[in-house]
Protein backbone atom coordinates (compact mmCIF):
# COMPACT_ATOMS: atom_id res chain seq x y z
CA UNK A 1 0.00 0.00 0.00
CA UNK A 2 1.86 3.56 -0.65
CA UNK A 3 1.91 6.11 1.77
CA UNK A 4 0.24 9.29 0.82
CA UNK A 5 0.45 12.87 1.76
CA UNK A 6 -1.90 15.49 2.18
CA UNK A 7 -1.69 18.35 -0.51
CA UNK A 8 -3.88 21.51 -1.12
CA UNK A 9 -5.06 22.78 -4.47
CA UNK A 10 -6.88 25.89 -5.37
CA UNK A 11 -10.74 25.56 -4.47
CA UNK A 12 -11.83 26.74 -7.97
CA UNK A 13 -8.95 23.88 -9.88
CA UNK A 14 -10.43 21.71 -7.43
CA UNK A 15 -14.58 22.83 -8.15
CA UNK A 16 -13.54 22.34 -11.79
CA UNK A 17 -12.40 18.76 -11.45
CA UNK A 18 -15.13 17.61 -9.32
CA UNK A 19 -17.48 19.32 -12.58
CA UNK A 20 -16.00 17.29 -15.26
CA UNK A 21 -14.78 14.37 -13.30
CA UNK A 22 -17.48 11.90 -14.88
CA UNK A 23 -15.61 13.14 -18.58
CA UNK A 24 -12.20 13.28 -17.29
CA UNK A 25 -12.85 9.26 -16.66
CA UNK A 26 -12.42 9.56 -13.04
CA UNK A 27 -14.00 8.45 -10.08
CA UNK A 28 -11.97 11.01 -7.29
CA UNK A 29 -10.60 14.05 -7.70
CA UNK A 30 -7.67 12.02 -5.92
CA UNK A 31 -7.35 10.04 -8.96
CA UNK A 32 -7.71 12.20 -11.50
CA UNK A 33 -4.52 14.31 -9.57
CA UNK A 34 -2.66 11.73 -9.01
CA UNK A 35 -3.00 10.45 -12.68
CA UNK A 36 -2.10 13.61 -14.11
CA UNK A 37 0.75 14.59 -11.70
CA UNK A 38 2.57 10.73 -12.71
CA UNK A 39 1.88 11.17 -15.98
CA UNK A 40 3.71 14.87 -16.46
CA UNK A 41 6.78 13.38 -14.20
CA UNK A 42 6.87 10.66 -16.20
CA UNK A 43 7.12 12.81 -19.41
CA UNK A 44 9.47 14.95 -17.89
CA UNK A 45 11.90 12.16 -16.38
CA UNK A 46 11.34 13.11 -12.82
CA UNK A 47 10.24 9.34 -12.54
CA UNK A 48 10.61 5.99 -13.92
CA UNK A 49 7.43 4.14 -15.50
CA UNK A 50 9.65 0.70 -14.02
CA UNK A 51 11.37 0.33 -11.27
CA UNK A 52 14.86 -1.67 -11.67
CA UNK A 53 13.60 -5.26 -10.92
CA UNK A 54 10.03 -4.76 -12.73
CA UNK A 55 11.97 -3.56 -15.82
CA UNK A 56 14.25 -6.60 -15.92
CA UNK A 57 11.23 -8.53 -14.88
CA UNK A 58 9.65 -7.34 -17.78
CA UNK A 59 12.81 -7.56 -20.40
CA UNK A 60 12.98 -11.58 -19.08
CA UNK A 61 9.33 -11.77 -19.85
CA UNK A 62 10.38 -10.53 -23.45
CA UNK A 63 13.27 -12.60 -24.18
CA UNK A 64 10.94 -15.41 -22.84
CA UNK A 65 8.63 -14.41 -25.03
CA UNK A 66 10.92 -14.13 -28.24
CA UNK A 67 11.13 -10.61 -29.07
CA UNK A 68 14.31 -10.40 -27.29
CA UNK A 69 17.62 -12.33 -26.94
CA UNK B 1 -24.99 7.29 -30.56
CA UNK B 2 -22.27 5.91 -33.04
CA UNK B 3 -20.13 2.95 -31.46
CA UNK B 4 -17.31 1.55 -32.67
CA UNK B 5 -15.55 -1.77 -31.38
CA UNK B 6 -12.15 -2.53 -32.43
CA UNK B 7 -11.42 -6.25 -31.16
CA UNK B 8 -7.25 -6.73 -31.97
CA UNK B 9 -6.21 -10.36 -32.61
CA UNK B 10 -2.38 -9.92 -31.83
CA UNK B 11 -0.71 -11.67 -34.69
CA UNK B 12 -3.91 -13.36 -36.09
CA UNK B 13 -3.06 -14.86 -40.02
CA UNK B 14 -4.84 -13.77 -43.18
CA UNK B 15 -3.94 -17.32 -44.51
CA UNK B 16 -4.09 -19.29 -40.95
CA UNK B 17 -8.02 -17.19 -40.63
CA UNK B 18 -8.91 -18.15 -44.25
CA UNK B 19 -7.92 -21.25 -43.61
CA UNK B 20 -9.87 -21.89 -40.17
CA UNK B 21 -13.08 -19.34 -41.05
CA UNK B 22 -15.44 -22.27 -41.81
CA UNK B 23 -15.25 -23.38 -37.63
CA UNK B 24 -15.84 -19.68 -36.39
CA UNK B 25 -19.40 -18.91 -37.00
CA UNK B 26 -18.84 -15.44 -35.16
CA UNK B 27 -15.87 -13.99 -37.42
CA UNK B 28 -17.14 -16.12 -40.74
CA UNK B 29 -20.73 -13.97 -40.43
CA UNK B 30 -18.59 -10.74 -40.22
CA UNK B 31 -16.33 -11.64 -43.01
CA UNK B 32 -19.18 -12.74 -45.28
CA UNK B 33 -21.39 -9.77 -44.33
CA UNK B 34 -18.44 -7.09 -44.13
CA UNK B 35 -14.95 -7.75 -45.27
CA UNK B 36 -12.36 -9.73 -45.17
CA UNK B 37 -9.14 -8.20 -46.39
CA UNK B 38 -5.37 -8.19 -45.31
CA UNK B 39 -3.85 -5.39 -43.11
CA UNK B 40 0.13 -4.36 -43.90
CA UNK B 41 1.54 -4.12 -41.08
CA UNK B 42 4.23 -1.71 -39.94
CA UNK B 43 8.14 -2.63 -40.26
CA UNK B 44 8.67 -4.17 -38.62
CA UNK B 45 5.72 -5.92 -37.85
CA UNK B 46 5.92 -6.25 -33.94
CA UNK B 47 3.83 -5.90 -31.72
CA UNK B 48 5.24 -2.82 -30.22
CA UNK B 49 5.28 -0.46 -32.21
CA UNK B 50 2.53 -1.86 -34.34
CA UNK B 51 -0.34 -1.18 -32.11
CA UNK B 52 0.41 2.01 -30.95
CA UNK B 53 1.28 2.82 -34.71
CA UNK B 54 -2.15 1.77 -35.70
CA UNK B 55 -4.10 3.93 -33.03
CA UNK B 56 -1.29 7.34 -33.72
CA UNK B 57 -1.51 6.65 -37.34
CA UNK B 58 1.88 7.34 -37.12
CA UNK B 59 5.07 5.07 -38.62
CA UNK B 60 7.57 3.53 -36.20
CA UNK B 61 9.99 6.41 -37.70
CA UNK B 62 7.64 9.31 -36.80
CA UNK B 63 6.90 7.98 -33.35
CA UNK B 64 11.03 7.07 -32.78
CA UNK B 65 9.72 4.10 -31.73
CA UNK B 66 11.63 0.63 -33.63
CA UNK B 67 10.65 -1.70 -31.05
CA UNK B 68 10.09 -2.83 -27.73
CA UNK B 69 13.59 -1.76 -26.36
CA UNK B 70 15.29 1.50 -27.97
CA UNK B 71 18.61 2.88 -28.09
CA UNK B 72 18.28 6.52 -25.33
CA UNK B 73 21.55 7.45 -26.55
CA UNK B 74 24.50 6.00 -29.01
CA UNK B 75 26.22 4.57 -25.84
CA UNK B 76 26.55 0.96 -26.70
CA UNK B 77 24.11 -0.17 -23.87
CA UNK B 78 21.56 2.12 -23.75
CA UNK B 79 18.97 0.19 -24.84
CA UNK B 80 15.14 1.01 -22.60
CA UNK B 81 12.41 -0.45 -22.58
CA UNK B 82 9.51 1.91 -24.42
CA UNK B 83 6.41 2.99 -22.46
CA UNK B 84 3.61 4.87 -22.97
CA UNK B 85 5.07 8.28 -22.67
CA UNK B 86 6.45 7.47 -26.03
CA UNK B 87 3.66 8.16 -27.56
CA UNK B 88 2.15 11.14 -25.62
CA UNK B 89 3.03 13.76 -27.97
CA UNK B 90 1.67 11.09 -31.14
CA UNK B 91 -2.35 11.60 -29.69
CA UNK B 92 -3.72 8.26 -29.91
CA UNK B 93 -6.98 7.91 -31.38
CA UNK B 94 -9.04 7.85 -27.74
CA UNK B 95 -7.32 11.29 -27.05
CA UNK B 96 -8.61 12.81 -30.35
CA UNK B 97 -11.85 11.26 -29.59
CA UNK B 98 -12.12 12.46 -25.97
CA UNK B 99 -11.48 15.89 -27.30
CA UNK B 100 -14.86 15.47 -29.31
CA UNK B 101 -16.87 14.12 -26.40
CA UNK B 102 -16.21 10.63 -27.50
CA UNK B 103 -15.63 8.42 -24.29
CA UNK B 104 -13.52 5.48 -24.73
CA UNK B 105 -12.42 1.80 -23.41
CA UNK B 106 -8.83 0.84 -24.01
CA UNK B 107 -8.38 -2.57 -22.90
CA UNK B 108 -5.13 -4.28 -23.52
CA UNK B 109 -3.49 -2.35 -26.21
CA UNK B 110 0.84 -3.11 -26.08
CA UNK B 111 2.42 0.74 -25.59
CA UNK B 112 -0.56 1.89 -22.94
CA UNK B 113 1.84 1.10 -19.84
CA UNK B 114 1.88 3.42 -17.49
CA UNK B 115 -1.67 4.30 -18.01
CA UNK B 116 -2.34 8.29 -18.97
CA UNK B 117 -5.28 10.11 -17.89
CA UNK B 118 -7.94 10.26 -20.94
CA UNK B 119 -11.79 10.50 -21.77
CA UNK B 120 -13.06 6.99 -20.46
CA UNK B 121 -11.43 3.59 -18.85
CA UNK B 122 -7.84 2.20 -19.80
CA UNK B 123 -6.94 -1.57 -18.61
CA UNK B 124 -2.65 -1.33 -20.07
CA UNK B 125 -1.30 -4.49 -22.01
CA UNK B 126 1.29 -6.48 -21.29
CA UNK B 127 4.34 -4.57 -20.64
CA UNK B 128 2.71 -3.96 -17.19
CA UNK B 129 4.91 -5.45 -14.54
CA UNK B 130 2.40 -6.96 -12.50
CA UNK B 131 -0.96 -5.83 -11.10
CA UNK B 132 0.69 -4.24 -7.83
CA UNK B 133 1.40 -1.63 -10.02
CA UNK B 134 -1.00 1.06 -11.29
CA UNK B 135 -2.39 -0.87 -14.48
CA UNK B 136 -5.35 1.20 -14.67
CA UNK B 137 -6.80 4.60 -15.57
CA UNK B 138 -8.65 4.83 -13.57
CA UNK B 139 -6.88 3.98 -10.45
CA UNK B 140 -10.22 2.25 -8.75
CA UNK B 141 -10.77 0.07 -12.12
CA UNK B 142 -7.75 -2.53 -10.83
CA UNK B 143 -10.09 -3.45 -7.72
CA UNK B 144 -13.08 -3.54 -9.56
CA UNK B 145 -11.35 -6.09 -12.31
CA UNK B 146 -9.93 -8.18 -9.39
CA UNK B 147 -13.57 -8.80 -8.08
CA UNK B 148 -14.69 -9.57 -11.50
CA UNK B 149 -11.91 -12.39 -12.86
CA UNK B 150 -9.39 -11.97 -9.62
CA UNK B 151 -6.00 -11.92 -10.69
CA UNK B 152 -5.98 -10.83 -14.05
CA UNK B 153 -3.16 -11.98 -16.50
CA UNK B 154 -1.46 -9.32 -18.81
CA UNK B 155 0.29 -12.39 -20.60
CA UNK B 156 1.44 -16.11 -20.13
CA UNK B 157 4.39 -16.90 -17.64
CA UNK B 158 7.18 -19.22 -18.43
CA UNK B 159 5.83 -19.61 -22.28
CA UNK B 160 8.78 -20.65 -23.63
CA UNK B 161 8.14 -24.75 -22.54
CA UNK B 162 7.45 -28.21 -24.35
CA UNK B 163 4.43 -29.02 -21.58
CA UNK B 164 1.77 -28.04 -24.38
CA UNK B 165 -1.40 -28.99 -22.66
CA UNK B 166 -0.19 -26.32 -19.65
CA UNK B 167 0.53 -23.35 -21.82
CA UNK B 168 -2.58 -23.82 -23.90
CA UNK B 169 -4.88 -23.91 -20.45
CA UNK B 170 -3.04 -20.69 -19.49
CA UNK B 171 -3.63 -18.73 -22.67
CA UNK B 172 -7.11 -19.98 -22.36
CA UNK B 173 -7.64 -18.78 -18.89
CA UNK B 174 -5.75 -15.12 -19.81
CA UNK B 175 -8.37 -14.81 -22.89
CA UNK B 176 -11.46 -15.89 -20.38
CA UNK B 177 -9.81 -13.53 -18.54
CA UNK B 178 -9.55 -10.71 -20.64
CA UNK B 179 -13.31 -11.25 -22.22
CA UNK B 180 -14.85 -11.00 -19.21
CA UNK B 181 -13.36 -7.80 -18.47
CA UNK B 182 -14.35 -6.62 -22.06
CA UNK B 183 -18.10 -7.90 -21.09
CA UNK B 184 -18.41 -6.20 -17.96
CA UNK B 185 -16.51 -2.78 -19.44
CA UNK B 186 -18.60 -2.45 -22.29
CA UNK B 187 -22.10 -3.15 -19.99
CA UNK B 188 -20.57 -0.56 -17.03
CA UNK B 189 -19.16 2.47 -19.12
CA UNK B 190 -20.69 4.99 -21.23
CA UNK B 191 -18.32 4.54 -24.28
CA UNK B 192 -18.67 5.53 -28.21
CA UNK B 193 -15.35 3.90 -29.01
CA UNK B 194 -14.18 0.18 -27.58
CA UNK B 195 -10.65 -1.20 -28.63
CA UNK B 196 -9.30 -4.40 -26.94
CA UNK B 197 -6.21 -7.07 -27.84
CA UNK B 198 -6.02 -10.27 -27.18
CA UNK B 199 -2.71 -11.51 -27.20
CA UNK B 200 -3.45 -15.17 -27.08
CA UNK B 201 -3.64 -15.64 -30.38
CA UNK B 202 0.24 -14.57 -30.90
CA UNK B 203 1.60 -17.04 -28.14
CA UNK B 204 -0.55 -19.94 -29.40
CA UNK B 205 1.03 -19.60 -32.39
CA UNK B 206 4.22 -19.17 -31.51
CA UNK B 207 4.02 -22.33 -28.94
CA UNK B 208 1.88 -24.25 -31.46
CA UNK B 209 2.66 -23.49 -35.17
CA UNK B 210 4.58 -26.85 -35.74
CA UNK B 211 1.58 -28.81 -34.34
CA UNK B 212 -0.66 -27.48 -36.83
CA UNK B 213 1.40 -26.92 -39.81
CA UNK B 214 2.54 -30.17 -42.14
CA UNK B 215 5.07 -28.33 -43.83
CA UNK B 216 6.80 -27.11 -40.19
CA UNK B 217 9.98 -28.39 -40.43
CA UNK B 218 9.51 -30.17 -36.81
CA UNK B 219 6.01 -31.01 -37.28
CA UNK B 220 4.64 -34.25 -35.56
CA UNK B 221 2.03 -35.80 -37.49
CA UNK B 222 1.21 -37.82 -34.73
CA UNK B 223 1.54 -35.01 -32.70
CA UNK B 224 -2.00 -34.67 -29.43
CA UNK B 225 -1.64 -31.22 -30.12
CA UNK B 226 -1.98 -31.19 -33.71
CA UNK B 227 -5.54 -29.69 -32.82
CA UNK B 228 -4.93 -27.24 -30.25
CA UNK B 229 -4.05 -24.30 -32.42
CA UNK B 230 -7.82 -24.77 -34.69
CA UNK B 231 -9.06 -25.72 -30.95
CA UNK B 232 -8.01 -22.56 -29.70
CA UNK B 233 -9.74 -20.06 -32.29
CA UNK B 234 -12.79 -21.78 -31.34
CA UNK B 235 -13.14 -20.78 -28.08
CA UNK B 236 -11.79 -17.52 -28.73
CA UNK B 237 -14.01 -17.28 -31.27
CA UNK B 238 -17.38 -17.95 -28.59
CA UNK B 239 -15.79 -15.05 -26.98
CA UNK B 240 -15.75 -12.59 -30.05
CA UNK B 241 -19.27 -13.81 -30.10
CA UNK B 242 -20.14 -13.52 -26.46
CA UNK B 243 -18.53 -9.88 -26.25
CA UNK B 244 -20.06 -8.86 -30.04
CA UNK B 245 -23.63 -10.07 -27.72
CA UNK B 246 -22.84 -7.68 -25.38
CA UNK B 247 -22.85 -4.25 -27.65
CA UNK B 248 -25.91 -2.41 -29.53
CA UNK B 249 -26.83 -3.65 -32.65
CA UNK B 250 -25.58 -0.76 -34.33
CA UNK B 251 -21.75 -1.02 -33.41
CA UNK B 252 -19.67 -1.24 -35.93
CA UNK B 253 -16.81 -3.61 -35.76
CA UNK B 254 -13.41 -4.28 -36.78
CA UNK B 255 -11.39 -7.03 -36.09
CA UNK B 256 -7.75 -6.58 -36.74
CA UNK B 257 -4.49 -8.24 -36.11
CA UNK B 258 -0.67 -6.13 -36.09
CA UNK B 259 1.34 -8.58 -37.96
CA UNK B 260 0.61 -12.10 -39.24
CA UNK B 261 3.00 -15.59 -38.51
CA UNK B 262 4.48 -17.93 -40.57
CA UNK B 263 6.79 -21.26 -39.88
CA UNK B 264 9.92 -20.38 -38.33
CA UNK B 265 12.56 -22.33 -40.52
CA UNK B 266 15.85 -21.46 -38.19
CA UNK B 267 17.63 -18.53 -37.18
CA UNK B 268 20.60 -16.58 -38.19
CA UNK B 269 23.04 -15.58 -36.22
CA UNK B 270 23.50 -11.87 -36.80
CA UNK B 271 26.63 -11.62 -34.31
CA UNK B 272 28.44 -14.62 -35.94
CA UNK B 273 28.04 -13.70 -39.55
CA UNK B 274 29.69 -10.23 -38.68
CA UNK B 275 32.32 -11.91 -36.68
CA UNK B 276 33.10 -14.32 -39.51
CA UNK B 277 32.73 -11.24 -42.23
CA UNK B 278 35.21 -9.43 -39.93
CA UNK B 279 32.40 -6.37 -38.73
CA UNK B 280 32.51 -7.53 -35.23
CA UNK B 281 35.56 -8.30 -32.83
CA UNK B 282 35.15 -9.97 -29.42
CA UNK B 283 38.36 -9.96 -27.04
CA UNK B 284 37.94 -13.73 -26.71
CA UNK B 285 34.49 -15.56 -28.24
CA UNK B 286 32.63 -17.55 -25.36
CA UNK B 287 32.35 -20.78 -24.91
CA UNK B 288 28.82 -20.40 -25.10
CA UNK B 289 25.55 -18.88 -26.19
CA UNK B 290 25.98 -15.45 -24.59
CA UNK B 291 24.07 -12.57 -25.06
CA UNK B 292 25.29 -9.75 -27.23
CA UNK B 293 24.74 -7.11 -24.28
CA UNK B 294 26.53 -9.38 -21.49
CA UNK B 295 29.86 -9.05 -23.78
CA UNK B 296 29.71 -5.35 -24.63
CA UNK B 297 28.57 -5.03 -20.75
CA UNK B 298 31.58 -7.47 -19.72
CA UNK B 299 33.93 -5.44 -21.65
CA UNK B 300 34.55 -8.79 -24.59
CA UNK B 301 33.58 -6.77 -27.33
CA UNK B 302 36.89 -5.01 -29.00
CA UNK B 303 35.33 -1.79 -30.64
CA UNK B 304 38.84 -0.60 -32.33
CA UNK B 305 38.22 -3.44 -34.91
CA UNK B 306 34.42 -3.48 -35.05
CA UNK B 307 31.91 -2.05 -37.71
CA UNK B 308 28.99 -3.14 -36.54
CA UNK B 309 27.01 -5.32 -34.05
CA UNK B 310 23.26 -6.44 -34.30
CA UNK B 311 20.14 -7.36 -31.85
CA UNK B 312 18.36 -10.16 -32.18
CA UNK B 313 14.52 -10.92 -32.06
CA UNK B 314 12.01 -11.83 -34.47
CA UNK B 315 14.09 -9.16 -36.77
CA UNK B 316 17.89 -8.06 -36.93
CA UNK B 317 18.49 -4.81 -35.85
CA UNK B 318 22.18 -3.66 -37.03
CA UNK B 319 23.88 -0.84 -35.71
CA UNK B 320 27.32 1.24 -36.90
CA UNK B 321 30.30 1.92 -34.98
CA UNK B 322 30.55 5.31 -36.43
CA UNK B 323 33.15 8.13 -35.06
CA UNK B 324 32.05 10.74 -32.95
CA UNK B 325 28.80 9.08 -32.72
CA UNK B 326 29.23 5.72 -31.07
CA UNK B 327 31.73 6.31 -27.94
CA UNK B 328 34.56 4.35 -29.84
CA UNK B 329 33.44 4.81 -33.21
CA UNK B 330 35.52 3.51 -36.25
CA UNK B 331 33.09 3.79 -39.22
CA UNK B 332 34.24 7.48 -40.57
CA UNK B 333 30.76 9.79 -41.63
CA UNK B 334 32.05 9.77 -45.21
CA UNK B 335 31.98 5.67 -45.00
CA UNK B 336 28.50 5.56 -43.61
CA UNK B 337 26.55 4.86 -46.49
CA UNK B 338 28.95 3.00 -48.39
CA UNK B 339 29.38 0.68 -45.28
CA UNK B 340 25.74 0.10 -44.64
CA UNK B 341 24.92 -0.08 -48.84
CA UNK B 342 28.06 -3.01 -48.17
CA UNK B 343 26.34 -4.81 -45.23
CA UNK B 344 23.14 -4.29 -46.99
CA UNK B 345 23.94 -6.31 -49.97
CA UNK B 346 26.06 -8.88 -48.09
CA UNK B 347 23.57 -9.60 -45.74
CA UNK B 348 21.06 -10.08 -48.12
CA UNK B 349 23.27 -12.52 -49.84
CA UNK B 350 23.33 -15.06 -47.21
CA UNK B 351 22.19 -17.99 -48.39
CA UNK B 352 20.59 -21.29 -46.36
CA UNK B 353 22.91 -24.22 -45.19
CA UNK B 354 22.61 -25.72 -48.98
CA UNK B 355 23.35 -22.75 -50.35
CA UNK B 356 20.00 -21.57 -51.69
CA UNK B 357 18.82 -17.75 -51.27
CA UNK B 358 17.01 -17.06 -48.33
CA UNK B 359 15.49 -14.10 -49.52
CA UNK B 360 16.82 -11.69 -47.24
CA UNK B 361 15.60 -8.10 -47.07
CA UNK B 362 17.69 -5.18 -45.82
CA UNK B 363 16.16 -1.61 -44.74
CA UNK B 364 17.48 1.62 -44.14
CA UNK B 365 15.29 3.56 -41.50
CA UNK B 366 15.58 6.48 -43.97
CA UNK B 367 13.81 4.70 -46.51
CA UNK B 368 11.20 3.21 -45.37
CA UNK B 369 9.69 5.64 -42.86
CA UNK B 370 8.75 9.15 -43.59
CA UNK B 371 10.37 10.38 -40.96
CA UNK B 372 12.76 9.13 -38.62
CA UNK B 373 12.96 10.68 -34.88
CA UNK B 374 14.98 9.19 -31.65
CA UNK B 375 18.05 6.96 -32.40
CA UNK B 376 16.95 4.26 -35.20
CA UNK B 377 19.09 1.11 -35.95
CA UNK B 378 21.16 1.62 -39.06
CA UNK B 379 19.89 -1.13 -40.81
CA UNK B 380 16.69 -3.26 -40.28
CA UNK B 381 17.21 -7.22 -41.76
CA UNK B 382 14.43 -9.80 -42.23
CA UNK B 383 16.04 -12.52 -42.55
CA UNK B 384 14.45 -15.43 -44.92
CA UNK B 385 11.35 -13.15 -45.20
CA UNK B 386 11.09 -13.53 -41.94
CA UNK B 387 11.19 -17.03 -41.87
CA UNK B 388 14.52 -16.58 -40.39
CA UNK B 389 15.01 -15.31 -36.80
CA UNK B 390 17.86 -13.07 -36.01
CA UNK B 391 19.76 -14.69 -33.65
CA UNK B 392 21.94 -12.02 -31.24
CA UNK B 393 23.83 -14.38 -28.81
CA UNK B 394 27.28 -15.54 -29.68
CA UNK B 395 29.54 -18.92 -29.12
CA UNK B 396 27.14 -21.17 -31.23
CA UNK B 397 30.46 -21.58 -33.37
CA UNK B 398 28.35 -21.02 -36.67
CA UNK B 399 25.64 -18.71 -38.61
CA UNK B 400 22.67 -21.38 -39.13
CA UNK B 401 20.95 -22.30 -35.73
CA UNK B 402 18.12 -24.47 -35.55
CA UNK B 403 18.03 -24.56 -31.80
CA UNK B 404 16.60 -21.14 -30.50
CA UNK B 405 18.50 -19.31 -28.01
CA UNK B 406 15.46 -18.58 -25.77
CA UNK B 407 13.41 -22.22 -26.58
CA UNK B 408 10.78 -23.60 -27.86
CA UNK B 409 9.16 -21.53 -30.47
CA UNK B 410 7.45 -22.44 -33.53
CA UNK B 411 6.48 -19.31 -35.99
CA UNK B 412 7.66 -16.09 -36.45
CA UNK B 413 5.92 -12.50 -37.80
CA UNK B 414 4.52 -11.77 -41.06
CA UNK B 415 3.88 -8.48 -42.71
CA UNK B 416 0.14 -8.85 -43.28
CA UNK B 417 -2.30 -9.26 -40.64
CA UNK B 418 -6.11 -9.33 -40.52
CA UNK B 419 -8.95 -6.92 -41.38
CA UNK B 420 -12.39 -7.69 -40.89
CA UNK B 421 -14.76 -5.23 -40.76
CA UNK B 422 -18.79 -5.27 -39.95
CA UNK B 423 -18.80 -3.03 -42.87
CA UNK B 424 -19.16 -4.23 -46.38
CA UNK B 425 -16.07 -3.54 -48.49
CA UNK B 426 -13.79 -5.28 -51.00
CA UNK B 427 -10.85 -7.42 -50.21
CA UNK B 428 -8.03 -5.31 -51.40
CA UNK B 429 -5.02 -5.04 -48.67
CA UNK B 430 -5.53 -2.53 -45.94
CA UNK B 431 -2.68 -0.20 -44.23
CA UNK B 432 -2.18 -0.67 -40.51
CA UNK B 433 -1.62 2.93 -40.50
CA UNK B 434 -5.01 3.86 -42.29
CA UNK B 435 -7.18 2.05 -39.15
CA UNK B 436 -6.88 5.22 -37.32
CA UNK B 437 -7.99 7.49 -39.59
CA UNK B 438 -10.85 5.19 -40.62
CA UNK B 439 -11.82 5.20 -36.86
CA UNK B 440 -11.94 9.51 -36.73
CA UNK B 441 -13.79 9.48 -39.98
CA UNK B 442 -16.59 7.34 -38.75
CA UNK B 443 -17.50 9.58 -35.81
CA UNK B 444 -16.87 12.71 -38.02
CA UNK B 445 -14.28 14.29 -36.98
CA UNK B 446 -11.94 15.73 -39.13
CA UNK B 447 -8.52 13.68 -38.76
CA UNK B 448 -6.25 16.72 -37.40
CA UNK B 449 -3.12 14.64 -38.20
Amino acid sequence: MRKHKKIHIPADLAQAILDHLDELGAGTIEEYVEAVLRSQLLRAGHISAYSQEEEEEVERRLRDLGYLD
Amino acid sequence: MRRLAVIGLDCADPVLLGELLPELPALRELAESGCFARLRSTDPPITIPAWMAMMTGKDPGQLGVYGFRNRRDHSYVGLRLTNSTAFADADPVWDTLGRHGVRSIILGVPGTFPPRPMAGVLVSGFLAPNTEATYTYPTSLAKRIEEWVGEYAFDVRQFRTNDKAWLFSQVREMTEKRFAVARRLVAEHEWGFFAMVEIGPDRIHHGMWAHYDPTHPRHDAASPYRDTLPEYYRFLDRQISDLLSELPGSTEILVVSDHGAQKMEGGLGINEWLIRNGYLALTDYPDAPTRIGDLIANGRVDWSKTTAWGEGGYYGRLFLNVVDREPRGIVPHQDYDATCSRLSDELAAVPDEAGASLNTQVHRPTEIYREVTGIPPDLIVYFGDLRWRSIGTIGWGRIHIHENDTGPDDANHSLYGIYISSTPGGNEDRHLLDIRREIIEYFGIEDPS
